[in-house]
């Protein structure tokens, strides 16, 4: 009977988990991710942790003159392909006042896989955990890479890709890069936000 | 003396023994490797299209519902829902739902990657590689809501209206019962 009794527990068991496995999964679309705020909203500040667990808020990280954050990932190869030109974005930037700030929202990815790969790919911008996706669902954020450009008062001027093209010999257009170039100069952005293909952020 | 001869032939016997059952084993082998390098030569067909090639798939000529799915050999939710696709598209087959698998893979795995992976998951819908210097055009066109994220699955009923739209790994029922409610419709 006691047998018996540890065996249901066990399947009980076996199916909550299960359950919430598939539950989880299932909530991995975009019909409940929140649409990005509009150009020109500014964003709320929030608090999340770096690759050593310590907590930094927005407004502690962010730039004299704007703030660029960018929803990266370990394994996505479009995410990689990015990884010199969001170095170099933050070097050439960090001078103008403009700090890049990286987020790893994937679920997949634990702190200590994305600190290690920020080491072996030579990135030095601060990278930051979104645990549980809080700060892509708020800012609507569903693929990597996918860039989010603040000014000084945190007021989205831009967002989408960095630039049109995974490869770099195929660049013809830096949207980003353009924008944050005329926001500097004072100029009004051209073209406040645009697409490419990326993975989907991984959602817990 | 004798006893030497007997252990120099021994030795001999047995290597003629193992040769003679190794052989068939090697023919095997090589009749074993015939139909898969033919299967190789018979890889899938992949068709490169533009952002104006992608437009006039999607506007639907036929009644029939449209399901189109988008996806790369380097998107592991892309990869793991794809045998979920494959079904679907045997469930309900041609003359009910046309189908088309859209990879956003490089141009150069077009007759390598891509063939490849819908080989091995016996995939026989129409597969078809976006190949486009910019692509903002093809994702507007295909919904000015989609980011670019993948994969990502459509579904347009026959008059090319979006009925059904998925990003992130799909799920199976709910794509069929979308489908059986429009073949439904349509029968």
């Amino acid at each position: 009977m006691k047998k018996q009794n540890i065996g249901a527990i066990l399947l009980a068991a076996v199916f909550i988990i299960a359950g919430s496995v598939i539950a989880g999964s299932g909530r991995a679309t975009n019909g409940e991710i929140p649409a990005p705020p509009a150009i020109g909203t500014a964003i709320e500040d929030f608090m999340l942790p770096d690759v050593d667990g310590k907590d930094h808020a927005l407004n502690s990280l962010k730039g004299k003159n704007g703030t660029v954050l960018i929803f990266i990932a370990v394994q996505c190869p479009v995410s990689n392909a990015y990884n010199e030109r969001m170095e170099k974005l933050a070097q050439d930037f960090k001078p103008r006042g403009i700090n890049v700030i990286g987020i790893n929202a994937n679920s997949t990815e634990d702190a200590a896989v994305v600190k290690a790969h920020a080491t072996q790919k030579h990135l030095t911008f601060p990278i930051l955990k979104d645990p549980g996706n809080k700060i892509a669902d708020r800012l609507g954020a569903t693929r990597t890479p996918e860039a989010y450009f603040l000014d000084a008062n945190n007021k989205l001027l831009y967002h989408g890709r960095i630039d049109n093209s995974k490869d770099p010999a195929g660049v013809n257009a830096s949207e980003l890069r353009e924008a944050l170039d005329a926001a500097l100069a004072s100029k009004p952005i051209g073209k406040t936000t645009a697409t490419a293909f990326g993975c989907s952020i991984k959602r817990a | 003396m004798r006893l030497l001869r007997a252990l120099f032939l021994v030795p001999i016997a047995l290597g003629l023994l193992l040769t003679s059952f190794a052989a068939p084993a090697q023919t095997q082998k090589r009749r074993a490797a015939k139909p898969s390098s033919a299967v190789r030569a018979s890889l899938p067909a992949v068709t490169q299209i533009d952002t104006d090639a992608l437009k006039a798939l999607l506007k639907r000529e036929s009644q029939r519902p449209l399901l189109v799915n988008f996806w790369a050999t380097w998107c592991d939710p892309c990869r793991d829902e794809f045998p979920d696709l494959v079904k679907i598209d045997q469930q309900y087959g041609h003359a009910r739902l046309d189908f088309a698998a859209i990879s956003l893979d490089d141009l150069k795995d077009i007759k390598t990657e891509v063939p490849k992976f819908l080989q091995q998951m016996n995939a026989t819908m129409p597969a078809y590689l976006l190949n486009v210097p910019d692509p903002e055009p093809a994702i507007t066109a295909v919904d000015p809501k989609w980011q670019g994220d993948l994969p990502a699955t459509f579904l347009y009923n026959g008059k090319g209206e979006v009925v059904y739209k998925h990003f992130g790994r799909l799920n199976a029922n709910e794509l069929r019962a979308a489908i059986e409610k429009l073949v439904g419709s349509t029968q």
